[in-house]
């Protein structure tokens, strides 16, 4: 690569992380204006945005709402996609196709779609619109992102490993146990971080869903309908640092396991 | 061990992956006690009759009795056979006293036996100071003696080895064929060993079952089969050898007679003489080959003119063209010395009729 490239090519990089990263950081600075309008000029800077919502009750509790409704999303789908992972990878039977298909089609239909025909279905099946609901379509959801990576990793398990467990006297319930689930540690802990923030996030399926109680995102939108403030990027704030935290953590765990279990 | 019944009794197995047969009819005996390796190139049925045994594959046909008891259709985990991995397999989330403890927790043992029957097999094989480290952060020949360790703790009746040197540098594997022999012979265990390498099998084994095409091309002792080999696929395979193809002439008391380009030539025939008149294959070992100032008065003789040298370090290959013979050409491995004399003139090449097989094609 000659020179002129390599510089067209840092100035396009650089750019581009301008084009992500001003949003947020605008975002960021008017959680610190001491003023009911969003815009510059600054004048003053103040912390009150923060001490409110640390203070607001209803802030606070569906923020608890909305990490409740991840945390059993996310164990549902784990478990589900562990199990349908295992079920599907390195094994060939009639109808495979088909089943891993319909397995990965929640991940690509449209949320609005899913969200409007879960709302549908739900009504007839008789749930109420709150909590269930919400876990249920993010656990639909998330389905398809768990058994991809936890069959990526599968696929990567020598097929000696659970021979090597049987021959020394391990049937095939206790070699997937101790062999198996172990290996697939990695991949699950990064797909129940991945649907943590996924269903954190969501938006659509918890606003159709959802009953009085709303969940972060509706909050947010809510409070956008009756005017923006200050106020809304303080815990918009609060929900970047914890997710971003969230998942590099788990990004560099996930990293240091897969290093330190390889065969 | 005064137990003369055979530990493996393998009766007509046969395995078909589709249309392909991977094991054709293997009728075969293993006595305790005994190292014994399946020698052959990929896809001969060596690695498909470790399996068998393993209990990883199920014959189409046969039975497979071990110490007395079949097991054709007993799943691994029941079997008193164990096995070290090509890849050696170690359990990466356990550490080396993990690994090796693994066997002996599924087989119901309490804690303190645990305990000390992995300590004596890790001091056995010198790996006392790794107990505590994972597979990861060891080398490829401590992976390997875990590898081992790990298969041996159990106290099976029947280890299985599938090429586990494969994945060692030339050096370490050496000294590891060494190693294997030495523990073989302490334990008094059975071992079968599965390779492709012919050098490897000769080093190790009491008993040598040479594979081809999912039949036993030849079964017997390292100097059996590389003095006397049956068939042409056997000499070939087992280190270099020159191959006369002459005639069936006929028998002169124990040894076989045949033409060899217009030379009469005596040899013996472990696989049996063909009629005579038949194309036939002999085969010569290079270090059997001698050289003579005159006419030998014994065994096969031919004048042969030097035609190449290749200096090996401890001895000299020498190539000959005889031609009396046609101008059929013989090599003959020969010490360094006598390697640099010969030249110009041409020599006397003798050979017993004893170390020329007629070879089954």
């Amino acid at each position: 690569m000659n020179r002129g490239n390599r510089i067209l090519l840092s100035c396009v990089y650089w750019a581009f992380v301008l084009y992500v990263f001003v949003p947020l950081i605008l975002m960021i600075l008017m959680g610190f204006k001491d003023s009911k309008f969003i815009g510059f000029p600054i004048k003053s800077w103040t912390l009150d945005w923060y001490t409110g919502i640390f203070a607001d009750a209803e802030i606070l509790s569906t923020l608890g709402y909305s990490a409740a409704i991840a945390v059993l999303a996310t164990l549902i789908s784990v478990a589900v996609g562990t199990w349908i992972a295992v079920l599907l990878e390195g094994r060939k039977f009639w109808g495979r196709t088909a089943i891993f298909g319909m397995t990965v089609l929640p991940a690509l239909v449209p949320g609005i779609i899913s969200a409007i025909a879960f709302r549908i279905y739900a009504r007839y099946l008789g749930i109420e619109p709150g909590m269930g609901a919400i876990v249920w379509a993010h656990a639909v959801h998330n389905v398809p992102f768990v058994v991809l990576v936890v069959m990526a990793r599968l696929s990567t398990l020598p097929k000696s490993q659970l021979e090597a467990a049987r021959d020394l006297g391990a049937d095939p319930i206790i070699a997937f146990l101790r062999i198996t689930l172990p290996y697939l540690v990695p991949a699950i802990l990064g797909a129940s971080i991945f649907c943590l923030l996924l269903s954190f996030d969501d938006f659509v399926r918890s606003f159709f869903l959802g009953g009085y109680e709303p969940t972060l995102p509706v909050l947010i939108f809510a409070k956008l309908k009756s005017g923006m403030s200050p106020e809304i990027n303080a815990i918009a704030t609060v929900a970047l640092v914890l997710t971003a935290a969230i998942g590099i953590w788990a990004e560099r765990f996930t990293r240091r396991m897969n290093k330190d279990t390889k065969a | 061990m005064t137990d003369q019944t055979p530990l493996v009794r393998i009766e007509g197995v046969s395995k078909h992956f589709g249309d392909t047969v991977a094991l054709d009819n293997l009728t075969l005996d293993i006595a305790r006690g005994e190292f014994v390796t399946f020698l052959g190139p990929s896809g001969c049925g060596k690695s498909t009759t470790l399996r068998i045994l393993g209990g990883f594959e199920r014959p189409t046909t046969g039975r497979v009795i071990l110490d007395g008891q079949d097991v054709t259709t007993q799943p691994p985990e029941k079997r008193q056979v164990n096995m070290v991995f090509q890849d050696y397999a170690l359990f990466p989330h356990m550490t080396v006293g993990q690994n090796i403890s693994f066997g002996l927790e599924l087989k119901g043992m309490d804690k303190t036996s645990i305990k000390r029957r992995s300590d004596e097999i890790m001091a056995f094989l010198e790996l006392d100071a790794f107990g505590d480290r994972y597979p990861a952060q060891l080398s490829g020949g401590q992976r390997q003696r875990v590898a081992l360790a790990r298969a041996l703790a159990p106290d099976p009746a029947l280890l299985l080895l599938d090429e586990p040197l494969g994945a060692l540098d030339a050096k370490l594997r050496g000294q590891v064929q060494q190693e294997l022999k030495s523990i073989q012979r302490r334990t008094n265990k059975t071992f079968f060993f599965v390779t492709h390498d012919q050098e490897e099998a000769l080093t190790m084994s009491d008993r040598i079952v040479v594979m081809n095409k999912g039949r036993v091309e030849q079964d017997g002792t390292p100097e059996d089969l590389y003095f006397h080999p049956a068939s042409r696929f056997v000499a070939e395979f087992i280190g270099e050898t020159n191959l006369l193809s002459g005639e069936m002439r006929g028998h002169d008391g124990d040894a076989v007679v045949m033409d060899w380009f217009g030379q009469t030539l005596r040899g013996h025939a472990p696989a049996g003489a063909p009629p005579e008149g038949a194309p036939i294959t002999a085969s010569v070992r290079l270090e059997k080959l001698g050289f003579h100032a005159s006419r030998p008065e014994t065994g096969n003789a031919v004048q042969g003119k030097v035609v190449g040298k290749t200096f090996l370090g401890s001895r000299m290959a020498v190539d000959l063209m005889v031609e009396e013979a046609q101008g059929a050409t013989l090599r003959a491995f020969v010490d360094a010395e006598t390697g640099q004399t010969v030249g110009a003139d041409p020599v006397w090449i003798g050979w017993d009729s004893d170390s020329m097989a007629v070879l089954r094609d």
